[in-house]
């Protein structure tokens, strides 16, 4: 199954185009010029959205810088947004109908093109960089800053020298991810690079504009070339170079004190972070509430009454959403459950099911369209196409979620069980079953949101038949309408939350540990 | 106050708060120069909060600590040099061996030919020629301790802090090693504060101890002053295995147990009083000792462990269970009725509510 559906869509992507076409690719003119932009991107999103996210992150971690855990908390909220949202929301702040720039500023402001991708991709990832920093940042045993204090280090010498030595792997790693995102960031880029060629919004025009399914075959499968590179050097290379903890039982003493500079400015930073995520949110629902954006300020509900016609594509979001999570959730169990077990292949079986992980979803898209536009598999046009994408686009997260529930089940735990009298069923129904549990609903839930708010996807798998609410809004904002697409995003935001909370509810903690990325 | 110049880490009235305990409570405390001073007491009794607060990690609350008559409760910590070997050592994980220990020479700017120098010098002291360009993670326990203590010593710190240094080693590593850091000491005359938990490892390696319970000094002492003469019954309790049993004290040098009347040489007072008596100082017979003068209390052995080098006995006699240790007992145990002889000079009264510090005990 996994080969079905992981394998033989990339396989589909990868061999549509015919060798002379592949070779026909440096004589583009608009194809070279995509790449050289993305990989543009990629250097300077990756660079400044690590760079926030360390600052962040450090800050977080210091225990006298005030505020840390609503920064913490805020830092994680554009993880769960429609990954258009921070484009369409800066478009309104910042464009040349800007809140800020016009009303405020009274600025003519173009916020269309590489300059405005820069920034909205910088917030749109830095949180992604910070909580993989945090983590490494926080396995830091204290004891090692104070042991820098004690031979003479001062504040800065112990950032340096410790902390920031220390947590180099972790940050390194942080880019990796992030620099993958970036390159395969679509829902931002199609909103707001405008003119900008990239490699995962020219798919896109290939095949909606041009019905090129070659050509988007192309594009994408050159964008999966650094894609990949970059996922085995973090999974292979960078993982393996973070520094564990070397000796045991470290005493739990508080971190030495921050120099003031560095706790003030980071402060401030934090600040001004929290700020720009503050007007993702802010920005969407103003512009669902008000008459006319940028001109007429009264508050109105026009937009909510025709977001309310599109109510039906949110309810096929959802049901498309529903039937990914389960499919996430019950395939990733599965696979789980068999890797952690001595098996010939699970090492097959652990890298295909997070190989997904390294595929941007424009590829994952088009694949799915080769691979099932004809017999003997015919899914397009049915939710189906849709839910199958989305879940085992998912799958890495899912299955890493459920990897980690299950190593908290020792062997001595089972072993325990059967030592008390438990036959094998008893083990799998007393002690497996209720893991498995949380594990399938941690996975479900991931896979529902993201499922819900994916855009990259979802461009090249809809039909008339299943049109689902991000793409609804995408072609809103295409078209200007701005206060309708920003009501229906805000719905859909409800949706997300809602589910987050119930989620939150029902597995409890186990949220939190989990990789959202 | 006689050795008041000769302190080289002084301690006046000492106290610090951690939330809402009081950790150290008024410690008051000279370290002599060149000595190895012990602070032992229970978990949570503010040993490692006091050593702490001499490396600068903690501001106390109140009071001030001296280094060589100047006050430091104000110097950041990394100004001080009052090198720490940590309980789990701390030591930097991305950093060779060398540069490990060579972290505190970089942090003082010392010149590198020197600092090289000075780095494969305290290598060769603590054993560990060779090893230079390993990562922590590549030695054995032991080594990473020996890496621990170089860091330390190689900035030759006013001061040298161990904060339970040994507490991950193996048990027989840890004889070994405190053997060597004993010694290590003496060679070098460094001023050494020590924090330990293990009575043992305390008896055996300190010039002074210091036994704390809860954020208070409640002995200062040489190991045997604090061994034969506790200052109250914690720490005769605390620091070994210990017989109490409440007497009468009759006359000087005279109390009542039971019935039987003993001479201890210590008990002074008339009144009642609490009797310390050290399993090792008891001996026990199979007949009525013929020795003149010294009542023997007639008892029954409860049970036995050999231990090897010692047998340890739990005898009931008067009404109570005493411990008794036999030193070479060889293959014969006692058993059934036996005679349990006490030492005058070796036994000790405590007094009710009478706490010394000065570690002199009564007499």
């Amino acid at each position: 199954m996994l080969g079905l559906f992981v394998l033989y869509p990339a396989f589909r992507v990868l061999v549509y185009p015919a060798l002379q076409d592949y070779l026909e690719i440096p004589r583009s003119l608009r194809w070279m010029q995509a790449a050289r932009n993305s990989l543009v991107m990629m250097v300077i999103s990756t660079l400044t959205a690590t760079l926030a996210g360390l600052i962040f992150a450090f800050a977080v971690t210091r225990p006298d810088v005030p505020g840390r855990r609503f920064f913490r908390s805020i830092a994680v909220l554009p993880i769960f947004a429609p990954p258009f949202m921070v484009a369409f929301a800066y478009i309104l702040m910042f464009g040349r109908q800007g809140l800020i720039t016009k009303t405020v500023l009274g600025l003519d402001a173009n916020i269309f093109g590489w300059h405005g991708l820069w920034l909205v991709q910088t917030v749109a990832f830095f949180p992604l960089a910070m909580l993989i920093i945090v983590g490494v940042l926080e396995g830091i045993n204290p004891s090692m800053e104070h042991a820098a204090r004690n031979l003479g280090a001062d504040e800065w010498a112990v950032v340096r020298t410790v902390s920031l030595a220390l947590a180099r792997p972790g940050i390194a790693g942080a880019a990796l991810v992030v620099a993958i995102s970036v390159l395969a960031d679509f829902g931002n880029a199609v909103v707001i690079a405008g003119g900008f060629p990239l490699l995962a919004t020219e798919a896109w025009f290939r095949m909606e504009g041009l019905a090129d399914l070659k050509g988007a075959a192309l594009v994408v499968a050159m964008l999966i070339v650094p894609t990949v590179c970059l996922f085995l050097l973090e999974r292979y290379w960078v993982s393996r170079r973070v520094y564990t903890t070397v000796t045991g039982r470290g005493s739990r003493v508080e971190r030495p004190p921050t120099h003031p500079v560095l706790k003030w400015g980071t402060f401030l930073f934090c600040c001004l972070m929290s700020v720009m995520i503050g007007l993702v949110y802010f920005g969407v629902v103003a512009g669902s509430l008000t008459a006319v954006w940028g001109r007429d300020w009264t508050v109105s509900l026009a937009h909510w009454r025709l977001a309310m016609d599109r109510i039906p594509t949110l309810l096929a979001s959802v049901k498309i959403g529903a039937m990914a999570g389960v499919i996430t959730g019950v395939v990733g169990v599965a696979v789980a459950f068999l890797t952690s077990r001595r098996l010939p292949l699970r090492q097959v079986l652990d890298f295909l099911a997070v190989l997904p992980g390294a595929l941007p979803g424009v590829f994952v898209g088009v694949g799915f369209v080769l691979a099932f536009n004809r017999p003997p598999l015919e899914l397009v046009g049915t939710p189906w196409i849709l839910a199958l994408a989305l879940a085992f686009w998912h799958l890495p997260m899912g299955y890493q979620a459920a990897v980690a529930t299950l190593k908290q089940v020792e062997r001595s735990i089972e072993e325990a069980a059967t030592n008390l009298g438990a036959s094998g069923l008893r083990v799998l129904w007393d002690i497996y079953v209720p893991l498995l549990r949380r594990a399938f609903l941690g996975a479900f839930t991931v896979s529902f949101i993201r499922s819900v708010t994916n855009v990259s996807i979802v461009v090249f798998l809809v039909t008339p038949g299943n049109i689902v609410a991000t793409f609804a809004i995408l072609n809103m904002i295409g078209n200007g309408i701005w206060g309708g697409a920003a009501a229906l995003t805000t719905m859909l935001l409800l949706i997300t939350f809602a589910s987050v909370g119930v989620a939150q509810a029902v597995v409890g903690r186990t949220l939190r540990s989990m990789p959202m990325g | 106050m006689m050795g008041m110049t000769e302190a080289h880490v002084r301690f006046l009235n000492v106290t610090k708060r951690l939330g809402a305990t009081l950790a150290v409570d008024r410690v008051s405390l000279d370290v002599p120069e060149g000595s190895f001073t012990t602070l032992l007491g229970p978990s949570g009794c503010g040993k490692t909060t006091t050593l702490r607060m001499v490396a600068g990690f903690y501001h106390p609350d109140a009071g001030e600590i001296y280094v060589r008559d100047v006050p430091v409760t104000d110097i950041p910590a990394h100004r001080r040099n009052t090198a720490m070997v940590f309980q789990e050592y701390a030591l930097f994980p991305h950093m060779t061996v060398a540069e490990n220990v060579g972290y505190g020479l970089r942090m003082r700017r010392v010149e590198s030919a020197q600092a090289r120098r000075r780095i494969g010098g305290v290598l060769e002291l603590v054993g560990l020629v060779g090893q230079e360009s390993k990562f922590p993670h590549q030695l054995s326990g032991g080594q990473q301790q020996r890496v621990a203590l170089a860091r330390a010593l190689v900035v030759e710190p006013e001061v040298l802090l161990l904060d339970e240094p040994l507490s991950n080693l193996d048990a027989k590593l840890r004889v070994r090693v405190r053997t060597e850091i004993r010694s290590l000491q003496q060679t070098l005359g460094k001023t050494t504060i020590y924090v330990t938990h293990d009575q043992e490892e305390a008896l055996s390696i300190s010039d002074r101890i210091a036994v704390m319970n809860q954020g208070r000094v409640v002995q200062v002492g040489t190991p045997q002053e604090i061994y034969y003469r506790p200052a109250d019954r914690f720490v005769a309790d605390f620091v070994g295995l210990a017989n109490f049993a409440p007497v009468q004290v009759v006359a000087p040098g005279r109390v009542r147990l039971d019935e039987v009347i003993l001479p201890v040489e210590s008990a002074v007072k008339p009144g009642p009083a609490l009797l310390v008596v050290r399993p090792e100082t008891m001996s026990l017979a199979a007949s009525f000792p013929t020795a003149p003068g010294l009542p023997a209390l007639r008892g029954r052995v409860k049970t036995v462990a050999f231990l090897g080098g010692l047998a340890r006995y739990w005898v009931e006699a008067v009404g109570k269970e005493w411990i008794v240790d036999h030193a070479a007992p060889g293959e014969q145990l006692l058993r059934g009725e036996v005679y349990l002889t006490l030492a005058p000079e070796r036994m000790h009264v405590l007094y009710e509510r009478e706490v010394t510090h000065d570690g002199e005990g009564q007499a």
